[in-house]
């Protein structure tokens, strides 16, 4: 059933119960105008609300009794037995009806006028007052079976009655459950410590467990959804909007938060004055919003979360914003504040103006809003319950109202988290996600100080836990070893939590924390840890406010471009390898040509020149500051940029493998590209860049040499010239005419030297040695030594 | 009417709590630290499921040294709802006042004069009577 027509059964009994016996006193005595007046008030009370549920016959009724009773107050009619008994009838129908209404049935059929028309001076009609007939009478004939009287009531007794309370002695009951809980959680762990009992555990479960039930349903005894707040919003909004020729459209979020009934009662007002204040000055005409290039409806959204024991309720609307310049000069030309006064303000303060009182912006007073009652009334009324009101607002965008309000009791849903080595409670409502700071779609980067985190496409900023109570220093954070909570707040703000560890959901029973501790703003409360151990429940909210997480109105996280995660989280294949010092690292396997084994006496390191030579070349050496040398065989990962080349002693070669996981970026080691997960350990990935720009590479691919062979021979075309070539040189042709690097001449064209080539080698064609520096033309091994000795003298 | 004082040392100054307002006197044992407040709020503590903040009488006062208490003794105090335990060198034993705190020409030195109500006799000689509502505001309220 609706909850407010279940608020008007219960007010219509209890008022019932009330009249009761003032009803019998003044069937004694029908002159007693005291006992008139109680009638005529319940009377009134009933028609006044059964004209907003819209039942006619009841108001029918009340209002002719209302009007007999009204005659007779006003003494113009005398009470007689006759009318007593006309307005009895009335009323016991009006039970009648109250029942039928609580239980959702049709009303009975029934002749009303018969009881109205009994009403009037002259009537002769009789009219039964007793109780009990008339529920006779009344046994609704739509049942078939008319004779059954009792089953026919059945169903209606079955229906849930109701009594109010006071709230105060509700409070103390809940105050009552929760230390319950409490102790109960304390003889629980002395129990876990003096080990198993089975005589005690038995029973003590079972008490753990009704007392859970108590729990549950006292909470629900103070409790009310939100929703049957929101549910009396659409139909304001509508009217306001037609009112006003503007068409809004409302979203609500958080139905299912509750909140304390009364709470619910106090906020009806200020909220019905935002809407109207939204509506009225904030939501533009449909005309003036198309020309904005905004949708012709508007929007108003309410977002509710609870947070400790406070509930944050946002309502958001897209419409034009606070004007600040408008807002000041009004503020000015009110007399509120002085020119100077308003230049000193932020931006945030100025907008904080419209709560102050006498201030209205609205161009046109119109009879919705701007009666001089204003966002002041709202904002007091609001601190009068112990909550607060912000306001933040773009122009052209939307404002956002940001309500907190207190809870009274609280039990929350939380999830426990650890950072530093203590135990901290977040309000599970916030809790977005939860992701691992290693896990493979999740990427840090970093925007100046601010440390950002990539989930899902979106940048979101990212805290740490630890930074934000001063517990730990962000240098120093190994943010992929973290635990992302990623937070969302009620004004749609979306943040990373970074925490060391979380552990649990938990229900914990929120306490209020003293004053001292109140002002750090980071807490909302504290709760007991099942060990007895306090535990503090962080405040995101303020934490956002305070690191400026809130970003206003509807700033969504910033989209990242999707192109570029995907050619990052392609699978790069690469080396593993122990480095001198014993540490595992790894290579992009592009980067390493081929592995080379050379004994020690080939690594030349003199003050920062540092050189190998393998096979009679002499290479840049890298890697060798990490470790001493061994001794004996050095292994060498040859590594290229395509143009140069350079070696990387290692200790040990040990695998190939894939990165799948993303590269997350080190500030501090700039040698490394960034650690990356490796079959589940961190791996520092060398940073070829850094190793190529910070080792001088020996330039050796890009200076080809050059060798001139003597052309007309048909064997030096044939046989010499591939060798040549497979020896790293290039021949040159007839169109180089600088000077090659090397010519090669054969023996029988003649000794004159060979002009432009800085060295020769000659080849005869007889295998006997002539002693004049000539090689054979098929000692392969000589001519290929002499090339290598040539090209290594010129690269060195 | 002899006011019934709760003697302790603070800062190994003789100083009396009125017994009135002690719930009881504990030995804290675990204090859950609570990053971020002043350093006059050592943290939380539980009793009987219930939490206490856990106050250093003497950086409370804005001395430098904190209490160097020998086995945690602490006073529970309630104020304004809010359960404290006030952490002091040493707790000793009730006494009675023997005359109105009064205050002192000259005053009791800064810290001590704004939490304490004034200077009482007792049987162990003047002693300092805590006003507690302004120990567990802590030297940071006084700046403010």
């Amino acid at each position: 059933m609706d909850e407010l027509l279940a608020d008007f059964v219960a007010e219509t009994r209890e008022m019932l119960e009330q009249s009761g016996t003032e009803l019998v006193a003044w069937e004694a005595d029908p002159s007693d105008k005291k006992r008139i007046d109680t009638i005529f008030r319940f009377v009134h009370t009933v028609k006044g609300n059964c004209g907003f549920f819209d039942f006619p016959r009841l108001e029918k009724l009340s209002h002719a009794a209302e009007d007999a009773l009204a005659e007779c107050r006003a003494g113009r009619r005398e009470p007689d037995s006759s009318l007593v008994n006309a307005v009895l009838a009335i009323i016991d129908r009006i039970s009648e009806m109250t029942d039928s209404i609580e239980a959702g049935e049709e009303f009975s059929e029934g002749n009303d006028d018969v009881l109205i028309a009994a009403l009037s001076p002259n009537a002769e009609i009789e009219v039964q007052s007793d109780l009990e007939i008339v529920e006779e009478a009344v046994v609704d004939p739509t049942t078939k079976d008319d004779s059954d009287n009792s089953a026919s009531k059945a169903p209606r007794q079955a229906v849930q009655r109701s009594i109010r309370l006071p709230v105060d002695l509700l409070d103390e009951v809940m105050k009552g459950v929760s230390d319950m809980v409490l102790a109960r959680n304390d003889l629980a762990r002395r129990l876990r410590e003096a080990g198993e009992q089975p005589t005690i555990d038995g029973p003590f479960e079972r008490l753990s467990a009704i007392l859970a039930d108590v729990r549950t349903s006292i909470t629900r005894m103070r409790m009310q959804r939100l929703e049957h707040l929101f549910s009396s919003l659409p139909r304001l909004v509508r009217d306001l909007s037609n009112e006003l020729s503007k068409q809004v459209m409302v979203d609500f979020e958080g139905g299912e938060v509750e909140l304390d009934r009364e709470m619910i009662e106090m906020v009806r007002d200020p909220l019905t004055h935002i809407i109207r204040n939204a509506i009225d000055h904030g939501i533009e005409t449909p005309a003036s919003r198309l020309k904005t290039g905004k949708r012709e409806i508007g929007t108003l959204k309410f977002a509710a979360r609870q947070s400790g024991n406070q509930i944050s309720l946002v309502v958001t609307d897209d419409g034009g914003g606070i004007n600040i310049e408008k807002v000041t000069a009004k503020a000015i030309a009110n007399g509120l504040y002085s020119r100077s006064e308003i230049d000193k303000m932020s931006d945030k303060q100025k907008q904080n103006l419209i709560f102050e009182p006498g201030l209205s912006t609205a161009e046109q007073v119109s009879s919705v809003s701007g009666r001089g009652v204003g966002m002041d009334v709202v904002r007091s009324n609001i601190e009068r319950v112990g909550g607060s009101i912000e306001v933040s607002s773009k122009l052209g965008e939307g404002t956002s109202f940001h309500l907190q309000l207190p809870l009274t009791l609280s039990i929350i849903a939380a999830l426990t988290v650890g950072s530093g080595d203590q135990r901290y409670a977040i309000p599970r409502s916030y809790v977005e996600e939860i992701v691992f700071g290693n896990s493979s779609h999740v990427e840090f980067a970093q925007a100046g100080d601010r440390r950002l985190v990539t989930f899902r496409d979106k940048r979101v900023p990212c805290l740490s836990l630890g930074e934000v109570l001063g517990i730990e220093n962000t240098a120093h954070c190994r943010w992929e070893e973290k635990t992302l909570v990623l937070v969302r707040l009620a004004s749609d703000d979306i943040f990373a939590l970074a925490v060391d560890r979380v552990f649990d959901h938990e229900d914990v029973v929120v306490k209020p924390i003293a004053p001292a501790i109140m002002e750090t703003r980071l807490y909302a409360g504290t709760t007991l840890l099942d060990d007895g151990r306090p535990m503090m429940l962080i405040d995101l909210p303020s934490i956002a406010q305070m690191r400026g997480m809130v970003g206003g109105v509807r700033t969504k996280a910033v989209e990242a471009e999707k192109v570029e995660r995907q050619k990052k989280s392609k699978a790069v294949p690469v080396m593993l390898f122990a480095g001198l010092d014993g540490r595992h690292r790894a290579v992009r396997l592009e980067l390493v040509r081929r592995i080379d084994t050379i004994s020690r006496d080939a690594i030349d390191i003199e003050g920062e020149r540092a050189q190998a030579v393998i096979d009679g070349e002499i290479v840049t050496l890298a890697g060798h500051d990490t470790g001493p040398l061994p001794d004996g065989r050095c292994r060498l990962l040859r590594l290229s940029d395509g143009e140069r080349e350079l070696v990387y002693i290692v200790k040990e070669v040990l695998d190939a493998a894939d990165i799948t996981d993303d590269v997350v970026p080190s500030e501090a080691d700039r040698s490394i590209e960034g650690v990356t997960l490796v079959g589940g350990k961190p791996i520092p990935l060398l940073d070829g860049h850094a190793v190529f720009s910070r080792y001088r590479a020996t330039r050796k691919i890009e200076h080809i040499l050059t060798c001139r062979i003597p052309g007309e021979s048909e064997w030096a075309r044939t046989i010499l010239e591939p060798l040549v070539e497979a020896a790293g040189y290039r021949i040159a042709t007839d169109e180089d005419d600088c000077e090659a690097d090397l010519a090669i001449a054969l023996a029988e064209d003649g000794t004159e030297s060979l002009q432009g080539a800085r060295a020769t080698i000659r080849l005869r064609p007889d295998p006997e040695d002539a002693g004049d520096d000539t090689i054979y033309r098929y000692d392969r091994d000589g001519l290929l030594a002499a090339l290598k000795r040539i090209r290594t003298g010129r690269a060195a | 009417m002899n006011e019934l004082l709760l003697m302790c040392t603070i800062a190994g100054r003789r100083a009396a709590i009125p017994a009135i307002e002690v719930q009881s006197v504990i030995e804290v044992e675990a204090i859950t630290p609570i990053p971020g407040t002043a350093d006059f709020i050592l943290g939380l503590t539980a009793l009987r499921s219930q939490a206490l903040t856990v106050i250093d009488c003497a950086l409370a006062l804005g001395l430098e040294t904190p209490c160097a208490s020998l086995d945690n003794r602490a006073a529970v105090v309630e104020v304004e709802g809010h359960l404290y335990a006030l952490l002091v060198e040493e707790a000793h034993d009730v006494g009675e006042a023997r005359s109105e705190p009064v205050a002192v020409p000259g005053g009791f030195g800064e810290g001590w004069q704004r939490a304490a109500r004034g200077m009482v006799e007792t049987d162990g000689g003047p002693t300092l009577l805590v006003e507690i509502a302004n120990l567990i505001c802590g030297p940071m309220r006084e700046a403010a």
